[in-house]
């Protein structure tokens, strides 16, 4: 489980999201790491893939919606982490698109997104939360 | 090699390190060193490019790299795979970009080049006879070492 309540910013609907994408990335883990055959963690690979390149954008633009809904000032500069973000997936899309899974790449690919979530969630977006209270909780 | 260098990399790192990991790592020893080797299990090396010119590499041993992964991904792991590799260098990307960020403050302007891991390999990275300033740092899960070598670009 990578999920940690610190990780909380005090927005339901942004959390709930965030929860769901550490799980996603968590089961991915989890899949990417057994002693499961090549073969058979494939699939799993593949699902992951797309759900995170839907599910990356719909979460991102609903962030971004909610900053713009409460004058979040440093909505410019989250839009070019998302962006960044975003492009670091694409990224791994393109390897994939061009060679094929393998499972190196993959783990590869993990460890980042795994770092790039962590980092994003654990720093980036407690400011938006933080911002938020000083408002007067939730907007 | 003046102190804000160093400087910068301590407090991006204690930065980093608490919010990825929740540790809080504490400076044991600060010193120069005539060649940059890595002597740790893994090692990741970074170039610094623009106002700054040099290397960094980090080192960290195996029992507390995998502790590092098992914290922030909750799996345990008896090796160094592609994975916590990749992990590994993305944390010291991070710590180097945000160091970046602090030297930006000091009026230089700096760029990281990505991160080459090595596990397992104790080879040298010095360059052209640089002297190197080595940071040690110690958390409750094991020891490791930033060594850094950066040079003034020639106005």
């Amino acid at each position: 489980m990578m999920w940690k309540d610190k990780y909380s910013i005090g927005i339901e609907l942004i959390d709930e999201q965030h929860k769901e994408l550490f799980k996603r990335v968590s089961d991915f883990l989890q899949t990417v790491e057994s002693k499961d055959s090549w073969e058979d963690k494939l699939e799993k690979v593949k699902e992951t893939m797309s759900f995170m390149q839907e599910y990356v954008i719909v979460h991102f633009d609903d962030e971004e919606a909610y900053q713009a809904q409460i004058g979040y000032p440093e909505i410019e500069n989250h839009k070019i982490a998302h962006h960044k973000f975003k492009e670091g997936i694409n990224d791994y899309v393109k390897i994939f698109e061009k060679e094929g899974f393998n499972e190196e790449k993959i783990q590869e690919f993990g460890g980042k997104l795994m770092a790039w979530l962590i980092m994003h969630v654990g720093k980036m977006d407690q400011m938006i939360g933080e911002y938020a209270k000083s408002k007067g909780g939730e907007a | 090699m003046k102190a804000e260098y160093v400087n910068s990399f301590y407090k991006a790192t204690k930065d980093v390190f608490k919010l990825m990991v929740g540790i809080d790592p504490q400076k044991k020893d600060l010193r120069v060193i005539e060649d940059m080797v890595s002597s740790k299990d893994a090692s990741v090396v970074l170039g610094v490019t623009g106002d700054l010119k040099g290397t960094i590499l980090f080192g960290f041993p195996k029992d507390m790299t995998l502790e590092m992964i098992r914290i922030m991904s909750g799996m345990e792991m008896d090796r160094i795979d592609s994975f916590a590799s990749s992990a590994l260098g993305e944390v010291a990307n991070i710590i180097s970009g945000n160091a970046m960020t602090l030297l930006a403050e000091n009026n230089y302007a700096c760029d990281i080049v990505p991160p080459q891991i090595f596990i397992g390999q104790y080879k040298s990275f010095t360059m052209a006879s640089e002297r190197a300033l080595q940071l040690i740092l110690t958390t409750p899960i094991g020891e490791f070492d930033i060594n850094i070598s950066l040079k003034e670009r020639q106005v």
